[in-house]
């Protein structure tokens, strides 16, 4: 806290609150700011992804399956012309039937920042057809990022996956929490018989094996349901099996707690048992415990994926990183089509961030950091 | 291919041959000319010398079934490398090994040929089928196969109640099972109580195998009335009844303990050594040394050594097997058109070339609006023609060939294929051009004419035209793209859908239990249209998903279900007589009739004719197919007798 | 002690009862049955099976009894005979099929175990200590990264390189000749030979989330006064950190044992399945889909047996290393 100390001068930090400690102290790990910003970034994409979008994310184009990526231009045989891209034409290989691609440079199309594309809703409100960039001939798509089988903008689906992706976890790990700390934590704090009944109950939710949950859920569920919806219900069903291994660490670590001095000084002084879980106890590894959900918000965006693999998690035509990658997980992908595999660096991307934010957060958080 | 004496003889028998003196004669002395000249494998040679194994002649009896080879005539030795898949994929086995019934198909998949029987008479009513079999021919453990074993595996197995609670379909007619009985140790007689003409095509699929699948002299000792011991036997195995054990042990036509056993005699070319369980990661068969058949110069058949299933639980790591060379012959889980371009661009790295499949189905993708659906007001709109033409009419078909198919197909709607002597235009190609002017019109006509905010029809109750159209992306995850392309052309005529990917359980529930709007499931009956007619009427309760409780009213002689309107049960009617038609000519004749009335109805909407797949075979793999049907009902690559696949050494 | 572990033994017996009820109904929830998923199955090869022969299983198999008259007899075959019933779809007792597989999960499940610990620990301690240097940036972006890119996709670009360029066969944890060969050391090498990827893979995730949690672990630990005092009174760095604050690091760890006998089979479903790997897991995955009840329920009954033992087992241990927590 010494840089935070220098800047702010002595009286400030005695003053300043806990989070704002916490703040000065997170702001010295750059890769944790760095993880910030990503994250950032990535929920403002989340949040409006056709803005971000070139092209809509769900419409096929016969003319242009297993488009590679588009690398944008800025200069041309005459010189500087700003922004553009060169468009190409779909052959078929007659004996292979694969896809080639015979650029066309004459053509050469201008990209427009703040441009018209298709339109959609932004935040689900507002018509619109502004987009980030686009392209100026609407008969010429621009593909950053190639597409896929069906000639659908990979760049614009990672964009749309993003708001499923990233929303979708979140709500299962602020449950979890919430139901882990309170349980387990009464249960190492009172032990004996509350302990006993609630270690029972985690086991019994343990030893539940999800998959067979999974299976059948997804097929109890509505169908008329949206899969979206669908897949958020089951991530908070996961989540209310998901809060017992948090509830077993949080647990273990109130049962050593217990017995420090600190806690006995709390108890003599008379403080309430709610006063001396949460405001003595619960403090004293929070760092614990933020680093368990920053590494259960990436765990559930894998677990989203792994889930798609296995066919039990969102399907198409909904589009979520976990379809996306699913769709890419094949040998032709890899030999013909690697830019498929784009989703899986938006995962490694927003599971890294998260991570480094998070992993910040832990150190800041803890009052014995120096 | 296999065109030795008896098929002529086979072709014949279709007419209600009689008179087969002569025939025999004939046959006994080609077959006693080759022997002289007969060659069997060199490790089955070594165990001879030895004295391990009868000589060639004693085991391949007096009546070998000569084979000709694709090519030309073969060496022995190498193993075929092939991938199975971890789960109920004892049909892959089955496909390569185990399609040995009394009749075979030929080639082109028109006709029957002689297999284990080489030869029958058919009485004229077509009750009667009298079966000669090959004298002196052996199952795998050196027993003779005798008629015995036919009449066992019927009477004995397939009509025992605890086994089998009701017979399979395709050894009854009239609802009554046939009755077996021998006539001497050659020659066995089917007896049915209606004509069934078609039986001796059913005898040559997968599913009419039963005659030739038990084994008398084994498979006696697990059925109460030949063991008294048997329950002791049941509790040693830690079984719960005698029928588990003797599934476990003698399997089924189509169940996986049909692999698991080593010691069941069988008359494949083959016999398991690995055997197919939960936990293998592969199945051995190896040569079966008294295999009845022989190539054109007396060679013992079949010339590999055997062939080595590796079990993938992904396809991908097949892919990669084909991809390294590590794959000598397969169409099975790859044949996806997607994986095409890659598997073609590799043909170099792993040796090997692409043959041609063509699928017998007949539409990629057939749309079945559920005519009989719960909702009367749903239904009163799928019931229309005009609805289901103006849908077909919306559908922008090459499109979707372009897309999806690589432009690899043709509108179509359904009927058999283009290549079929059944092919019927207007029952095919109706209705497939695309008109959008005309879709609206008939839509208009029919009182959906009224539109809501965002242009989307009305029905006649103001409620929004909505459905949702069923698929299974884990089965058929090109259909979910088709489907999003159709989507996407009838909203420009102001239908809405929901592309409904679901579970596959669920969706053959939801058909089941007729809870539908509508489903989609590959056309069949292209290239088999007389085993698989579920397109052309309500003939099958899991499959004619149009109009289940029509099927279910079929298929239960009209005490389940609900009574089909009148085009529908003279359809039943035809196809009904056209079963029992021996004459080829006399049974298209029915079936046209049966189109054309198919062709009026125009019950299912069709994309477009099911796309030729493709197989990777390795260059030095000889003897095989250049271009084959895909189907079931030809469960190939089996009819071209892998027997006499060879490795060029 | 021996009363507290008897008691949890005790208690297990009610416990297992009752998640075994919830598995079988959980099992059979899902639409459908074993008939009808077999039938979906053979349709994906446009494979029909006769109507007739579809019935008659579903007949034989008892799966039009009501629900709690099939688990009656299926638990009343386990508890009486020790019979976990037969495999719908092999035809085979579900024992043999379960116990056939465990071994090679255990092997892959002890090396993956063995070589986490071994990466994770040393370098989780390294960049506790030395917090913000240029070393813990490193060893931090790569066990991200480890963490962060999905398994199945590592595994499926690593066996099309290695496939592919270096024409290796990786798939399986046998070569071909050795699959149902003796075991001799030939075998073993060969097995090692195998082996090296799908530790590698399943090691690369499990390494990240261990090097994180020993790092947070162990820095809540190393601010504390105690060790201040140790080493104010002259301990040596390497001693002081082992003696300690290492082992307490360790507390949250040894929680986590609890999931992970239950991990051993159900774990990395994903990754063995697209290497093919001759584990439990994607036997167990494949009787799920399929509901074959009662292979499925042999599976999900030693899962959450192995749960309740691993679950005491950590309890016990907790109290070994931390004497600060008594159990009673």
């Amino acid at each position: 806290m010494t840089e935070a100390t220098t800047n702010a001068g002595p009286p400030r930090l005695e003053v300043a609150s806990q989070s704002k400690l916490i703040w000065w102290a997170f702001r010295k790990h750059k890769l944790a700011m760095a993880g910030l910003i990503v994250v950032a970034i990535l929920y403002v994409i989340a949040a409006m992804p056709g803005f971000f979008a070139i092209n809509d994310p769900s419409a096929q184009n016969a003319r242009t399956p297993f488009h590679p990526p588009e690398a944008i231009h800025l200069w041309s045989d005459d010189g500087f012309v700003g922004p553009h891209f060169v468009p190409s034409k779909l052959k078929r290989d007659p004996d292979t039937l694969a896809a080639i691609y015979v650029p066309e440079p004459e053509k050469a199309v201008r990209l427009v920042l703040f441009g018209h594309g298709y339109s959609y809703r932004l935040f689900g409100l507002i018509e619109t057809d502004r987009h980030l960039f686009a392209s100026s001939d609407p008969k010429q798509p621009f593909f950053p990022f190639g597409t896929d089988r069906l000639g659908r903008c990979v760049w614009s689906r990672i964009m749309q996956g993003a708001q499923t992706s990233l929303s979708i976890g979140l709500v299962g790990v602020a449950l979890s929490l919430i139901i882990g700390v309170i349980l387990g934590g009464i249960s190492g704090y009172f032990g004996g018989r509350i302990d006993f009944a609630i270690q029972r109950v985690v086991e019994f939710v343990l030893a539940l094996p999800t998959i067979p949950i999974w299976l059948a859920l997804a097929a109890a569920l509505p169908q008329d349901w949206p899969a979206t919806l669908q897949y958020m219900m089951i991530t908070i069903i996961l989540s209310l099996t998901g809060w017992a291994h948090l509830a077993r660490v949080v647990r273990g670590r109130f049962l050593s707690l217990r017995t420090e001095e600190f806690v006995s000084a709390a108890r003599l002084d008379g403080c309430s048992e709610g006063r001396i879980i949460f405001r003595h106890m619960l403090p004293s590894f929070m760092s614990h415990i933020i680093a368990s959900i920053t590494l259960a918000i990436p765990a559930m965006i894998l677990a989203e994926t792994s889930l798609s693999f296995l066919g039990l998690g969102l399907q198409p035509p909904t589009i979520s990183w976990g379809v996306l990658l699913r769709e890419a997980q094949n040998v032709r992908s890899i030999a013909t089509a690697p830019w498929l595999f784009a989703p899986g660096g938006a995962v490694v991307l927003a599971v890294m961030a998260l991570n480094l934010l998070g992993d910040g957060l832990r150190d800041a958080a803890d009052p014995y950091n120096k | 291919m296999g065109t030795d004496g008896k098929s002529v003889r086979g072709r014949m028998s279709r007419r209600a041959f009689l008179g087969t003196t002569t025939g025999f004669a004939g046959l006994a002395l080609t077959s006693g000319a080759s022997f002289a000249a007969a060659k069997e494998a060199p490790e089955l040679a070594a165990m001879v010398a030895k004295g391990d194994l009868p000589p060639l002649a004693e085991r391949i009896g007096e009546n070998p079934m000569v084979v000709t080879p694709a090519d030309r005539i073969g060496s022995y030795g190498g193993m075929w490398r092939r991938g199975l898949r971890g789960s109920s994929d004892h049909n892959g086995i089955l496909r390569c090994v185990g399609n040995n019934g009394l009749t075979r198909w030929d080639m082109d998949f028109t006709k029957v040929e002689p297999n284990v029987a080489a030869g029958w008479d058919v009485s004229d009513d077509a009750r009667t089928f009298v079966f000669h079999l090959r004298k002196g021919m052996k199952w795998s453990d050196g027993q003779p196969f005798t008629a015995d074993d036919v009449v066992f595996s019927i009477e004995d197995c397939v009509k025992n109640p605890e086994l089998y609670s009701s017979v399979p379909s395709i050894l009854t007619s009239g609802g009554k099972p046939a009755t077996v009985t021998k006539i001497d140790d050659e020659t066995v007689q089917f007896q049915f109580e209606e004509p069934y003409a078609l039986f001796l095509e059913q005898l040559a699929t997968p599913l009419g195998q039963h005659p030739t699948l038990f084994c008398k002299h084994y498979a006696s000792q697990f059925l109460p009335k030949y063991n008294d011991k048997l329950d002791d036997m049941v509790k040693a195995e830690g079984l719960s009844s005698w029928a588990d054990l003797f599934r476990a042990k003698n399997g089924d036509i189509e169940i996986p303990s049909r692999w698991a056993n080593p010691e069941k005699p069988v008359l494949d070319p083959w016999v398991v050594e690995e055997p197919y369980v939960g936990g293998a990661t592969r199945v051995i068969v190896k040569r079966n040394p008294y295999f009845w058949q022989i190539d054109t110069e007396g060679n013992q058949l079949p010339y590999l050594d055997g062939i080595n299933f590796g079990i993938s639980q992904d396809v991908e790591s097949l892919m990669l097997d084909v991809i390294s060379g590590k794959i000598d012959l397969q169409e099975r889980h790859i044949n996806s058109l997607a994986n095409k371009p890659t598997l073609a661009a590799n043909t170099e790295k792993g040796d090997y070339h692409l043959m041609e499949l063509v699928p017998s189905s007949a539409n990629v993708c057939s749309i079945y609006l559920n005519m009989c659906h719960k909702d009367p007001k749903m239904r009163a709109i799928f019931e229309q023609k005009d609805f289901r033409v103006a849908m077909s009419l919306a559908m922008d078909r090459e499109e979707i060939i372009d897309l999806i198919y690589l432009g690899q197909s043709e509108p179509y709607q359904t009927g058999p294929r283009p290549s079929h002597p059944w092919y019927f235009e207007k029952l095919s190609r109706q209705f497939t051009e695309r008109d959008l002017d005309k879709a609206n019109a008939l839509l208009d006509g029919i009182g959906l004419d009224k539109k809501d905010g965002s242009g989307m029809r009305l029905r006649p109750d103001g409620e929004k035209l909505f459905f949702s159209v069923d698929v299974i992306p884990t089965l058929y995850p090109d259909l979910v793209d088709v489907l999003e392309l159709v989507k996407s052309h009838w909203a420009e005529i102001g239908v809405d859908i929901k592309v409904n990917s679901i579970e596959r359980a669920l969706y053959y529930s939801r058909g089941d239990a007729n809870d539908h709007d509508a489903q989609v499931w590959p056309g069949p009956g292209g290239l088999d249209p007389m085993f698989d007619p579920r397109d052309y009427f309500a003939a099958h309760t899991q499959g004619s998903r149009y109009a289940v409780p029509w099927a279910q009213w079929y298929v239960s002689n009209g005490t389940q279900g609900e009574e089909p309107p009148e085009s529908q049960k003279q359809r039943m009617k035809l196809y009904d007589q056209a079963k029992a038609t021996v004459d080829l000519e006399e049974r298209g004749r029915l079936m046209h009739q049966l189109f054309e009335l198919t062709a009026d109805a125009f019950e299912t909407v069709g994309v477009c004719l099911g796309v030729n797949t493709f197989g990777v075979c390795r260059n030095n793999f000889l003897n095989t197919p250049k271009r084959e049907p895909d189907s079931w009902t030809y469960p190939n690559p089996a009819p071209a007798l892998p027997q006499q696949f060879f490795f060029e050494s | 002690m021996l009363r507290f572990i008897f008691k949890r033994v005790l208690w297990m017996i009610p416990a297992l009862f009752a998640v075994s009820f919830l598995a079988f109904v959980l099992i059979q929830l899902p639409p459908g049955d074993f008939v009808t998923n077999y039938v979906a199955t053979l349709a994906a090869s446009n494979e029909i099976i006769d109507q007739n022969a579809a019935d008659a299983l579903r007949e034989r198999f008892g799966l039009g009894e009501p629900m709690l008259l099939q688990y009656g007899k299926w638990i009343w075959g386990i508890l009486v005979h020790g019979d976990f019933g037969t495999s719908f779809e092999w035809q085979q007792p579900v024992g043999d099929l379960v116990w056939e597989r465990m071994a090679l999960t255990l092997t892959l499940t002890l090396s993956t175990l063995v070589a986490t610990w071994a990466i994770a620990l040393p370098i989780g301690i390294f960049s506790a200590v030395r917090k913000y240097t240029i070393g813990d940036y490193i060893v931090t972006s790569i066990s991200f990264f480890g963490l962060a890119i999905p398994s199945f996709l590592l595994a499926l670009v690593l066996m099309y390189i290695a496939v592919v360029i270096f024409g290796q066969d990786v798939s399986g944890l046998f070569s071909d000749e050795y699959q149902n060969a003796p075991w001799t050391w030939a075998k073993v090498a060969d097995l090692i030979h195998h082996l090296w990827i799908p530790v590698i893979i399943l090691a690369v995730s499990g390494t990240a989330s261990l090097i994180r949690v020993m790092r947070a672990n162990l820095l809540d630990e190393l601010n504390k006064p105690y060790v201040t005092t140790a080493r104010a009174k002259g301990l040596s760095e390497f001693r002081l950190l082992m003696k300690y604050p290492v082992r307490i690091a360790l507390n949250p760890f040894i929680s986590t044992i609890a999931w992970l006998l239950p991990n051993l089979v159900s774990g990395s479903i994903v990754v063995a399945v697209v290497l093919n790997l001759p584990t439990a897991a994607p036997l167990l995955l494949q009787s799920l889909l399929a509901q074959d009840m009662y292979l499925a329920g042999a599976f999900v009954l030693l899962i959450c047996t192995l749960t309740l033992i691993g679950s005491l087992v950590s309890d016990i241990l907790l109290a070994i290393a931390d004497p600060r927590i008594r159990l009673e």
